[in-house]
């Protein structure tokens, strides 16, 4: 062989890695032609760019591929974990749980290939076709299977976690692991469901886990190997440090929640990495932890080399009702009494919404969003709720709005720049909270609620600087409780429930486009541009659908 | 009661669907399962092991295994999670722990066994969160309750102590009757509630441009579709657009929905009171 068709080849092969794995630079501008972290990029705005599909040919929407994925041990699958055995055709016993076998996650499109999850699933798809490209399933060992919210990708390599609370990485371009490593023991009920994000070269991996009175955590982990790099625990390790004033002892700080289930969001320019923070623990009983309970249903900023925390915000001091802070903090640029802004706003499970200025924490706005709240007494000077204490469970019960819940949850919200609007899909509901007990150290959630009625789901534009309602779009039947994704072809896509996906007017409300699925959507809609065609992808129980529009 | 306008925004009653967008499953009931699954102690060997643990173990690590004066809480204990069958806590008890003042018990396998059994059944217990039972829910004045069933609750209205609501305290108990009253019509998963009794069942009323209406049982309700079924038995979906056609509703429980924002905590207590009276 030659020397020069050697060297051809040897570009080739380099050309060709390069163009599988994943361009940092993707990370840190609005994606277009990828979706390469769960949020489409770092602000957790869920908005693109993209216009192809615009108000002017969304009527004109076509179905473009569906993909059913089969979770379990498949013919094909490539297997790995720590679990028992699972025969080829079977889905495992972990994974019977109703519902869980639903895609939650965002799947990330690089470089023509789509990557998503269910819990202990990762599948390869060809973002042209549909086609399946290969199938990883990972043997557990056990925990909640409740839902994954998808991979991060960091060159060719891919990291997710499991709900045994793994964090796995596999190569990209086969599905083959590379390592394993264990973040949190599955015995303690921990679980885990986030989607790492991956920032330089820090993994942030967090955890869920809320029946045995756990601390939380936030861990970056070394791409390379799966090292820890830092942790960060929901509170204070010891009396005496920053918030431990918080709590009554160190019993409860070391039992006292705060899981980081949900991925957080990040400002390059800042170096800091956004989180929302779980609930205390016991869940639903607060007698053996008087107190604020720091760290937990707070937003927190951290140094995302060091894992130091530099500000934070209680969402909701003393909770006891499970409503985690752990919602998208979504990451604004824009006017705030004429002034060019940093700021962070969050649509929250308590029912409030917050907007912060994302350089120190300070609240900007508070408001509530739904119109059935009962459980505050309002607001205090640094713009957090004060909870009314008549409200945390009794024996006998108290009928509390929203429903633990809560008046919104894990799927996304969506800020849009050009009508400067931040949407979130609500729920009003109620529950009545019964304490069980009545020990003076409560253990696991301590209370029961129990759901007594709903005034059922609205869709909601909210001003970012008021936190007002500007229009709404109540469903009527049932909650709304899908994602969102706003586009600059002035579009919003999201699902009702009764298994539509639809397209509305940021702007109004109006309704511009529906399709009806096999389910109801189950993640939050995505877009990307894929030979110069814009497609949308959108994840309804076990299937994935594509649309494009026909010009 | 007079028809709504689905159009003009009136909610409808609709589901919790708490477990559909909760983090957390509600345990047991298809929510998955937890880490160490949910297995089924033999009540037995838990009754033999609370004896055995209380006597030998309750001095210090108190009688509910929460922790006492010197021992610790061994619900929380990271080393008794980790143990399936008494083999990580047996050289515990045999042992003891000389370092943190446990003396050691001279405890056979058996009961060590059970010990093991029993300790685990209370972490199951802490951790099934959606089935833990309810107390006491019977704690309000009966004759306050009956002056705001036939006062400002306005139940009277729909409802009689001696006709509907006759011997309504024997039928069901308290914690049930409670429920029943907040939201009469029972869950069915996701979306609309719109089966059930017939004196529950929402009515729904189609009017067509033409002029032609239609009326019956809703059967579904969402922006692109109506179905209901009429007198006849036949089954009729329409699609929407809009206003277009008209659809309005009559939900014969929307009072009870109303009263959700109008209760206050004592209200639902001195109302469960008197319901439980009513035998």
């Amino acid at each position: 062989m030659n020397r020069l068709l050697l060297l051809s080849v040897f570009v080739l092969t380099q050309i060709t890695l390069l163009a599988q794995g994943l361009d940092p630079i993707l990370l840190t501008r609005p994606a277009t032609d990828a979706w390469p972290t769960h949020n489409g990029d770092y602000s957790g705005r869920r908005f693109s760019t993209l216009n192809q599909i615009n108000q002017s040919n969304v009527k004109h929407m076509r179905l473009a591929w569906v993909y059913r994925a089969a979770p379990g041990h498949t013919a094909g699958s490539i297997i790995g974990g720590e679990g028992p055995d699972v025969p080829e055709g079977g889905v495992a016993a972990a994974a019977t749980g109703a519902g869980s076998m639903t895609i939650k996650s965002t799947p990330l499109m690089v470089n023509g290939v789509l990557y998503f999850t269910m819990p202990d699933n990762v599948w390869a798809v060809d973002a042209r076709s549909g086609r399946q490209l290969w199938h990883y399933f990972w043997k557990t060992r056990g925990g909640i299977h409740v839902g994954n919210r998808g991979v991060g990708m960091y060159g060719n390599w891919l990291y997710f976690e499991t709900p045994d609370d793994y964090l796995v990485s596999l190569d990209a371009r086969t599905g083959k692991e590379r390592w394993h490593v264990e973040i949190a023991d599955v015995k303690q009920e921990y679980f885990s469901t986030p989607a790492p994000i991956i920032i330089g070269n820090h993994i942030m991996v967090g955890t869920g886990g809320d029946s045995l009175d756990v601390p939380g955590f936030l861990e970056a982990r070394d791409p390379e190997t799966g090292a820890l790099q830092w942790k960060w625990w929901s509170e204070p390790l010891k009396k005496g440090d920053p918030g431990s004033e918080t709590w009554p002892d160190d019993y409860a700080m070391r039992h006292g929640g705060g899981m980081t289930w949900l991925p957080g969001t990040y400002d390059p320019q800042l170096h800091l990495y956004y989180i929302g923070t779980g609930n205390p623990n016991p869940v639903e009983t607060g007698r053996s932890r008087k107190g604020d309970n720091l760290w937990t249903c707070s937003i927190v900023a951290l140094n995302v080399d060091t894992g130091k925390l530099v500000w934070y915000f209680q969402s909701s001091p003393h909770d006891t009702h499970d409503w985690d802070a752990a919602q998208t903090p979504v990451l604004i640029d824009g006017q705030f009494n004429g002034q060019q802004r940093k700021m962070l706003a969050q649509a929250n499970r308590n029912g409030y919404f917050f907007l912060l200025d994302r350089t120190n924490g300070k609240n900007l706005a508070t408001a509530p969003m739904i119109e059935t709240m009962n459980w505050s007494l309002g607001i205090d000077a640094k713009g957090q709720p004060i909870p009314n204490p008549a409200k945390e469970a009794t024996t006998d019960g108290v009928l509390v709005s929203p429903n633990s819940g809560g008046a919104t949850n894990w799927p996304s919200p969506s800020f849009d720049p050009e009508t400067g609007l931040f949407y979130v899909g609500t729920s009003e509901t109620f529950s009545v909270f019964y304490l069980t007990d009545t020990d003076p150290h409560p253990e696991g959630y301590g209370a029961v609620q129990r759901g007594a009625g709903s005034y059922g789901g609205t869709l909601r534009a909210i001003d970012y600087k008021t936190g007002k309602t500007v229009w709404q779009h109540h469903y009527p039947g049932g909650v709304g409780a899908a994602g969102i994704l706003t586009t600059a072809g002035k579009l919003l896509f999201t699902g009702d429930n009764s298994q539509h996906l639809i397209a509305y007017d940021p702007a109004n409300g109006k309704i511009l486009w529906h399709a009806g699925l096999g389910a109801n959507v189950s993640n939050g809609p995505e877009t990307y541009l894929l030979d110069e065609q814009q497609y949308l992808v959108v994840g309804a129980a076990d299937l994935l659908y594509a649309f494009t529009v026909e010009e | 009661m007079p028809y709504r306008n689905v159009a003009l925004g009136v909610a409808l009653v609709l589901l919790a669907s708490i477990s559909l967008t909760a983090q957390t499953p509600r345990a047991g009931i298809g929510g998955g399962f937890t880490g160490r699954g949910y297995p089924v102690y033999d009540s037995a060997a838990v009754e033999r092991g609370q004896k055995a643990f209380v006597s030998s173990c309750g001095f210090c690590h108190g009688a509910n295994a929460k922790g006492g004066e010197s021992g610790p809480d061994l619900l929380r204990s990271v080393l008794v999670l980790d143990d399936d069958n008494g083999e990580r806590i047996g050289p515990v008890i045999l042992n003891g722990r000389a370092d943190k003042g446990m003396p050691k018990f001279a405890l056979s396998q058996a009961q060590i066994s059970d010990i093991a059994t029993f300790l685990h059944n209370g972490i199951r217990a802490a951790s099934l969160h959606g089935v833990y039972p309810i107390i006491d829910i019977v704690t309000g004045d009966p004759k306050a309750g009956q002056a705001y069933f036939n006062g400002s609750g306005k139940c009277n209205t729909c409802h009689s102590v001696a006709g509907d609501l006759k011997g309504i305290g024997s039928k069901y108990d308290p914690v049930t009757l409670q429920g029943k009253f907040l939201m009469p019509r029972t869950a069915a998963p996701g979306g609309l509630q719109v089966a059930g009794r017939d004196a529950a069942q929402i009515i729904v009323k189609v009017s067509l441009s033409s002029g032609q209406s239609f009326e019956g049982k809703l059967q579904h309700l969402d922006d692109f579709n109506v179905a209901l079924i009429d007198s006849s038995g036949e089954y009729r979906s329409f699609a929407r657009d809009g206003d277009t056609p008209r659809v309005e509703i009559r939900d014969p429980l929307q009072a009870h929905l109303d009263m959700l924002r109008k209760y206050t905590d004592a209200d639902m207590h001195n109302l469960t009171a008197y319901l439980v009276t009513l035998k």
